[in-house]
């Protein structure tokens, strides 16, 4: 009851806020920013995770009009756990970023954010950015409550000099020419581990993402029909990552061990959305030309990508809408995939000639800028359900289970389905 | 009689008031910050809770599932091997380090009594990182070692025991260098004389370390494994960072996965805090009777400290050595009131 009570008044708070934000005089107006109309000398908070390519925009948004950002980085899951808790308690950043894998937790929770219909934004913004996207970003009520940043895209990025030390063909074409299909791409890899005697794969955890991220289905047909257990990409996506168990490098994402292994060279393939470019750049810059970026067996697929949200509860909404029009407008985030490899989430980009033509040097000079538009324009929205992180986290698991030679393929998937039921169970 | 009887109670009244009053803020902060949220635990244990969605009353449902949840009776069973794994050795080197910081003739003694705190006012997140690095498969120092001298590369994070070891090794280097101090402090209040009456018998410095220091200490090796029981059942950060991406489910089958981080999962990963309430409230309770049982033991071997014969085991020999040390203590005494 107490409880009920406090989450009431919150609300009532909340929603106080955000209707005087709303009713201020330049809501409805965002663009004209720098004549004077918004407060300067304020400090907005920025919660994010990762690396956004966003900061330096951010900071030369706060140069430009008089104010200051503040931003706070904290690990992936935490940071959402945090933003949860904190939209709970009412003390929230003024603007928050919610990963696409996390967008269908806080959906039901969209009357705690600032809904940007109110500054007009689905009438000056929508159309700037990819349907799909934006759609990631709305309630269910229709209330718009984050803006899309960049799109993951997929592709491959391998060792070239790696390739050659093994005997394959290590341009571009040759590389493509070598897998018409993932299991291809499998034999490719015991090829190349029996030449070299190394991993050809970082981890059969993440090549199982890649596969399921290419599916029209993940874990849900929709909201309350699960069918991790019965889709055929999901099933597909496991077969090939435990059947890739001998040629993985059985390094958890992320890890240190990972990122020495990659700047080490102790693995040759890299699965790689348009963000892991600057990943790849920052871990390994000893190795400059020795990569490459092609497109991915079986199509396009996406992995990451996140909102831009604004709290109800937020103490300058206003220029919190106003700094996010600006670091998201087209403009910039060409700026930022040039400058970091965010792939832009904005169509009108895709044809531009400063992104077609876009060549990494790091990446052996690869058409990068075509490779990512491509993956992203060939891939299909998807349903991402409520509890697609954790479902994802125990098939992550069982890949482990059988990378460490714990248990079968079988043996995992029974383990992985009993861990899932029991996930799903817990009230 | 009213005349008489008037003064007395008010005087009664008085009193009680005014030492309540000096000892009110403990049990007013105790209150705020100890009670409330334990009773506000055991309140939202018994909803469906998500921070900012739906609660509903479920009743004791959280506990029915907790009591069939593998994943609870896992997590206590990794619990309580990590704490037995960290804790006993632990001790032990803290004592052996206490008794050779205790040496008369050691140089820079302060110098050595304050690096052996370091480790534990070091941030436990930068220890999680450096030791996950040291256990890496890979690339880390540990199995390079292991290498150097013939032996197979070890995947800590991967292998159930080897794992648990890792673990308890971080929590032993944090929290060996604290218990020796404490340790330290006990052995410096042994008198002298104990010592010197040793070497008079012909004990050397294991023998006596044996024979007079572990007796004397016995009832802060107590305090120190009480409080290491309650500080390793809430083990969190550790296994959280050895883990990395997997760090919360404790690696790929739960191996080791603690109770504090079951709770962890359930509550913030999984955002179910009427199920994490339930863990909470499981793991006090589990602490408080492990703390229980402790005190009871301890009580009793603190009692056959009482007792004028030692162990059994090592009766005879030592019979001599306290006998005569006590006498010495006795003509110490006395030369002192000479004086």
């Amino acid at each position: 009851m107490t409880s009920r009570r406090l989450a009431v008044v919150g609300l009532a708070v909340a929603a106080t806020v955000g209707l005087l934000a709303g009713c201020s005089p330049s809501g409805g107006d965002a663009s004209g920013s720098a004549d004077g109309e918004l407060p300067s000398g304020q400090t907005l908070t920025v919660w994010t995770f990762g690396a956004t390519g966003l900061e330096d925009s951010m900071e030369a948004w706060a140069d430009e009009t008089g104010n200051t950002v503040e931003i706070k980085t904290s690990e992936f899951d935490p940071h959402h756990e945090q933003l949860l808790t904190a939209l709970a308690s009412g003390s929230v950043p003024d603007v928050a970023l919610v990963e696409t894998g996390y967008s269908s937790l806080f959906k039901p929770s969209a009357p705690y954010f600032v809904d940007l219909r109110d500054y007009g934004a689905d009438d000056d913004l929508q159309g700037d950015f990819l349907d799909w996207r934006w759609e990631q970003g709305v309630g269910p009520d229709g209330q718009v409550f984050g803006l899309p940043t960049d799109v993951g895209g997929l592709a491959l990025a391998y060792r070239t000099d790696l390739f050659e030390a093994a005997g394959l063909p290590s341009d571009s074409a040759g590389v493509e020419g070598l897998w018409s299909s993932w299991e291809d791409f499998v034999t490719v890899g015991e090829q190349y581990k029996a030449a070299t005697g190394k991993p050809f794969l970082d981890d059969a955890g993440l090549f199982f993402q890649t596969v399921y991220n290419q599916g029209e289905e993940k874990f849900y047909a929709d909201e309350d029909t699960l069918v991790y257990d019965s889709n055929p990409q999901v099933q597909e996506a496991w077969d090939l990552a435990t059947s890739a168990k001998d040629i993985s490098a059985n390094l958890a994402a992320f890890s240190p061990e990972w990122n020495t292994a990659m700047a080490n060279g102790d693995y040759a393939v890299q699965l790689a959305p348009a963000w892991m470019m600057n990943y790849i750049q920052g871990q390994a810059p000893d190795t400059t030309g020795k990569w490459n970026v092609v497109t991915l067996p079986e199509g396009g697929g996406n992995w990451g990508g996140s909102q831009m949200t604004i709290p109800k509860a937020a103490k300058n909404p206003e220029l919190a809408y106003d700094m996010l029009t600006t670091i998201l407008s087209p403009e910039n985030q060409l700026e930022v995939f040039q400058e970091f490899g965010n792939f832009p989430s904005t169509p009108e980009l895709f044809t531009d000639e400063a992104l077609t033509g876009f060549t990494s040097e790091f990446f052996s000079g690869a058409p990068v800028g075509q490779i990512y538009s491509d993956s992203v324009l060939a891939l299909k929205p998807v349903y991402e359900g409520p509890k697609e992180r954790a479902i994802l986290r125990e098939f992550g698991l069982g890949i482990d289970r059988v990378e460490s030679g714990e248990e079968t393929p079988d043996e995992a998937w029974d383990s992985t389905m009993a861990a899932i039921e029991l996930e799903l169970s817990s009230k | 009689m009213a005349t008489i009887a008037d003064p007395r109670q008010r005087t009664k009244r008085r009193i009680p008031i005014v030492p309540y009053l000096y000892i009110a803020p403990f049990f007013i902060v105790f209150g705020l910050f100890g009670l409330f949220p334990l009773a506000y635990t055991a309140f939202i244990s018994l909803f469906e809770w998500n921070p900012i969605g739906e609660k509903t009353f479920i009743g004791l449902d959280n506990y029915a599932f907790l009591v069939a949840d593998p994943r609870f009776w896992n997590a206590a069973g990794n619990t309580l091997s990590i704490w037995f794994l960290s804790t006993v050795p632990q001790l032990a080197f803290a004592l052996v380090l206490a008794a050779v910081l205790n040496q008369a003739l050691l140089r820079f003694k302060t110098g050595f009594r304050m690096a052996v705190l370091v480790p534990n006012i070091t941030s436990v997140l930068a220890v999680g990182i450096v030791f996950t690095q040291l256990f890496g498969r890979d690339y880390g120092m540990v199995n390079t070692v292991i290498e150097f001298f013939g032996g197979d590369r070890i995947d800590w994070v991967r292998e159930t025991f080897a794992g648990q070891v890792a673990i308890s090794t971080m929590i032993m280097w944090r929290w060996t260098g604290y218990n020796a101090l404490i340790y330290l402090a006990a052995m410096q209040s042994i008198p002298r004389s104990l010592y010197e009456s040793a070497e008079i018998d012909g004990a050397g410095r294991i023998r006596q370390f044996f024979s007079v220091t572990i007796p004397q200490v016995r009832p802060t090796i107590i305090f120190t494994a009480i409080v290491s029981t309650i500080g390793g059942l809430q083990v969190f950060a550790e296994p959280l960072i050895f883990g990395g991406q997997g760090g919360v489910t404790g690696g790929q089958s739960r191996q080791y996965q603690t109770l504090a981080l079951f709770l962890y999962e359930q509550g913030f990963r999984n955002l179910d805090f009427g199920y994490g309430s339930a863990i909470a409230w499981a793991l006090f309770l589990i602490i408080v009777v492990l703390t229980v049982v402790n005190l009871g033991l301890s009580s009793r071997i603190a009692s056959e400290d009482a007792r004028p014969a030692p162990l059994r085991g090592i009766r005879s020999r030592r019979g001599p050595i306290e006998r005569r040390s006590t006498a010495e203590r006795r003509s110490t005494t006395r030369k002192e009131v000479a004086r």
